[in-house]
């Protein structure tokens, strides 16, 4: 028994004091362990692959999900880590192309009238579902409908107001036949939209309008819950789904592209640390993964990042109903002694870039250019007309002393070393003391909504591929407004920038709206968002489209 | 002994009601919605969503729907996760998590045990000193840091074992390493100190006169009276582990049930925090009662009703 009990505790002794070893490691030695590590990595590959081929087959990629999906109903998962495997499982009318334009999907072609009003949306003859059966006109109006009923409670609903009927339907005041979409035939579906809309066929790249296999829907309602049941348009098939563990996708043979796309199978693992996705990376359990901050400057400069565009901007809030940020030229003041370079750079890091303006690069205008080329540098960073500024706006507000200032953040380690940033900036560049708030970010969110910090922390990720989307925000009493902002005139461009039938007329009310916005300073944009992701070698066409969702339909592991 | 256990059942229900109502006030009365995200909305579907979860009822109302739903054990959809039940979510995700728990639960007595004998045999000797050092440093290095050096060295620096997610045996390595060392540090000082005051006592010196062998005097006389605290936090400490680590499970991307308890807080999914607190509260006051009886078992100098009097 003592021998045992030995025996037991000197096992058990090895094994703490391996882990301690661990710690011993210095930093410095990191390099050549690096090496070792890639050395690892490709045996382990090797074996991996022998190992894999006889469970999955060849070229699987192997993805990290993050979390379970919210949901795989297109009505119901609004958010990342839905959309992500749902614009692998299904596809809309359209589709984003490598170009990330709209361009053809499910719909072969479409007619629009001349008003802009009326849609009608031809679907490709081999457009089939997963089980077989065709993808058909009546699958889309059945969709849509059940998207904007107000059972339902669709988060994404508000995305369909454009459709005629559809706000007063999923308001609860019309009823289901007075949405205006209608499958003309088979193959035909007819939309007429509440006003023209330049960017619907954007807007249906979202999975809120993919179809709905509506012969499946109505037997089943959950049919979206399980893999077994699961039915989808796009190329690939959900095989297997381990709810919070793991998903596995095939390739559609059904698909009407099928020979485009160049996987078997696409693994997604559902890892939500940081690092553990990192180590499963560096382990060769992940063919990508993203950069941990604190790994930041040490990676982001090596062969095996990619760095895209993301639609989204982190951005500031005035309260305009709460002092002093009534006065304009204050607001102005504060936004142009924020040093956007430093913080993009130094603070954020991951390559980041500075927002000068609020719409992010990637928007191409109909006559080709960038929307943020052409309205260029709305906000910048200079010290002395800041000063200047402030000292006119407290003139104008007959201050003295300037009222005190509350900085708010939802609680998370970047926003506060910002939050610390923009402390040091006002201090210096204006002598302005701001106090630093955090909440969480429930209590915070509820906080803003109601207009109760004068000055929080904000971000938007785009819904849709359209400048518009983020302008909208600051119309008069908009749900996403949160400044108490309101002004006819720019409520008025943004109705034009809405409904305008000249592409090129309707982006000028854009460029308009935008440079309104940053005048009036109801908003300070901070950053750009982005994408960062390592990828092993020999990943290659994984499309990621800088308005929400990757698309795995042309990516090939070699 | 069957009325003890009648009002012991009965007195549960009770402690049961009124965690659930504090509960209930406590949930409700945090600021926030279950609907406040990150991506745009208006106030039509914020509506949509609020009816379509009762949540316009009024309170009273609410809490009359809260109640039925634990009665009948059918807590209803998840707001973060609708297609999912809180029934689906637990009743997948507490089977891995006590799975885990369980297996840590035995390695940490039996290394924490043999640990904390073996020191106190070696009362102030060089091994004695060893252990505890192990101890303290076990209960000083949080488990999570544990976690993630485990993973860099055994995982990623020498390949022994996979780095995370949930797929076999060989995936439980490293979890039940980082979760089993803080409750075995406990173990091992608790043995320690009560076997260091059990080998005192005159009938251990009694058996060495009658010349019983030294580990029949350990395990059969010595230990068993030794075990008795380690038992008293057995019955919370197996609830802890069993009902999963939300911090383990994270790292190790285990998909057991930790996570709801504190993810369902933050985001305000009110259906998970009474199906979690439900669920937590019951198995803690059922561990509760076993060990009162196990006491009895085990030393039977304690009979469970008249402890209920010296309580």
């Amino acid at each position: 028994m003592k021998k045992l009990l030995i025996y037991l505790s000197a096992v058990f002794m090895f094994l703490f004091l391996a882990a301690c070893t661990a710690t011993d490691d210095p930093e410095g030695e990191a390099e050549p362990e690096e090496q070792e590590t890639e050395k690892t990595f490709a045996e382990e590959e090797e074996n991996e692959t022998t190992e894999e081929e006889t469970a999955l087959g060849e070229n699987v990629l192997r993805l990290n999900n993050g979390t379970e999906p919210a949901s795989l109903d297109p009505s119901i998962g609004f958010d990342a880590v839905s959309w992500d495997p749902l614009n692998n499982l299904m596809e809309g009318l359209t589709r984003l192309d490598q170009e990330h334009l709209a361009g053809p999907g499910a719909a072969e072609s479409w007619d629009v009238s001349d008003d802009g009003l009326t849609y009608t949306f031809h679907l490709r003859e081999n457009a089939n579902w997963s089980n077989g059966d065709p993808v058909v006109a009546a699958d889309f109006e059945y969709a849509w409908k059940y998207m904007l009923n107000p059972e339902t409670a669709s988060p994404a609903a508000f995305l369909g107001y454009f459709i005629e009927g559809a706000e007063s339907y999923n308001s609860g005041e019309g009823s289901e036949d007075d949405v205006n979409v209608t499958a003309v035939d088979e193959k035909t579906l007819e939309v007429v939209l509440e006003q023209p809309t330049g960017f619907f066929l954007d807007l249906l790249t979202n999975p809120a309008f993919f179809p709905i296999n509506h012969k499946i829907a109505e037997a089943d309602p959950n049919w979206h819950a399980e893999a077994e049941t699961f039915v989808g348009n796009g190329p690939f098939t959900l095989e297997e789904w381990k709810h919070d563990e793991e998903m596995l996708f095939a390739k559609n043979e059904h698909y009407w592209d099928a020979d485009a796309v160049k996987l078997n199978n696409i693994h997604f693992a559902m890892v939500n640390d940081t690092n553990t996705q990192y180590q499963m990376f560096e382990a060769g359990e992940l063919d990508t993964a993203s950069i941990p901050p604190e790994l930041s400057d040490q990676l982001i400069d090596g062969d095996n990042v990619f760095i895209g565009p993301y639609g989204g901007l982190e951005f500031f809030r005035f309260n305009v109903e709460m002092e002093p940020f009534q006065n304009k030229k204050i607001r102005q003041a504060f936004s142009y002694a924020i040093n956007r370079a430093d913080i993009a750079e130094f603070v954020v890091k991951t390559g980041v870039e500075p927002a000068y303006g609020f719409i992010n690069p990637g928007y191409t205008s109909p006559t080709g250019e960038d929307f943020r080329d052409v309205n260029g540098e709305l906000v910048t960073f200079d010290p002395d007309q800041a000063r200047q500024l402030l000292e006119e706006g407290m003139a104008e507000e007959g201050y003295e002393e300037l009222p005190e200032i509350t900085l708010s953040y939802n609680t998370s380690d970047t926003n506060k070393a910002v939050a610390e940033a923009l402390h040091g900036m006002f201090n210096e560049h204006l002598g302005v003391e701001v106090t630093l708030e955090n909440q969480e970010w429930n209590v915070f969110a509820e906080a803003q909504q109601a207009l109760e910090l004068q000055l929080s922390r904000s971000s938007f990720i785009n819904d849709y591929n359209d400048p518009v989307n983020f302008l909208e925000s600051f119309i008069t009493d908009s749900y996403m407004n949160r400044t108490g902002f309101s002004s006819p005139e720019y409520d008025e461009l943004i109705a034009k920038g809405k409904s305008e039938v000249d592409e090129e007329k309707r982006w000028e009310y854009l460029y308009e709206a935008e440079k309104m916005l940053a005048d009036e300073m109801i908003a300070a944009p901070l950053r750009y968002y982005n994408t960062v992701v390592l990828e092993a070698d020999g990943v290659e066409g994984i499309l990621r489209h800088p308005v929400g969702y990757f698309d795995l339909k042309y990516a090939e592991k070699k | 002994m069957f009325k003890y256990i009648l009002k012991k059942l009965l007195m549960m229900l009770f402690t049961l009601w009124i965690i659930i109502t504090l509960t209930f006030v406590l949930m409700l009365s945090v600021p926030g919605s279950p609907f406040n995200s990150e991506s745009s909305s208006n106030e039509i579907v914020q509506q949509n969503l609020e009816k379509h979860y009762n949540l316009d009822q009024p309170i009273a109302v609410q809490y009359v729907l809260y109640l039925k739903s634990i009665i009948t054990l059918e807590f209803g959809p998840s707001i973060k996760q609708p297609n999912q039940t809180v029934n689906d979510l637990l009743g997948r995700g507490f089977p891995i998590s006590a799975e885990l728990g369980l297996v840590t639960i035995i390695v940490a007595l039996i290394s924490g045990i043999a640990i904390g004998i073996l020191a106190a045999l070696r009362h102030n000797r060089i091994i004695d000193y060893i252990a505890m050092g192990i101890a303290v440093l076990g209960i000083s290095i949080p488990n999570f840091i544990l976690a993630t050096l485990l993973i860099q060295q055994l995982a990623v620096n020498w390949s022994i074992f996979p780095v995370a997610t949930w797929q076999g045996p060989l995936y439980m390595v490293l979890p039940v390493l980082a979760l089993a060392t803080g409750p075995m540090a406990i173990i091992a000082r608790l043995t320690r100190s009560t076997m260091l005051e059990v080998l005192t006592q005159d009938y251990i010196k009694m058996a060495k006169a009658k010349g019983l062998a030294p580990w029949k005097i350990i395990v059969k006389h010595a230990l068993r009276n030794a075990l008795m605290p380690v038992i008293t936090i057995m019955g919370t400490l197996l609830v802890g582990i069993m009902t999963g680590s939300f911090v383990i499970e994270q790292i190790f991307a285990i998909p057991g049930m930790g996570k709801y308890f504190v993810e369902s807080i933050n985001h305000r999914d009110f259906p998970v925090i009474m199906g979690t607190t439900v669920f937590y509260s019951s198995f803690l006051i059922i561990m509760l009662f076993l060990v009162d009886i196990a006491y009895g078992i085990i030393d039977p100098r304690i009979k469970v009703n008249k402890k209920e009097g010296e309580e």
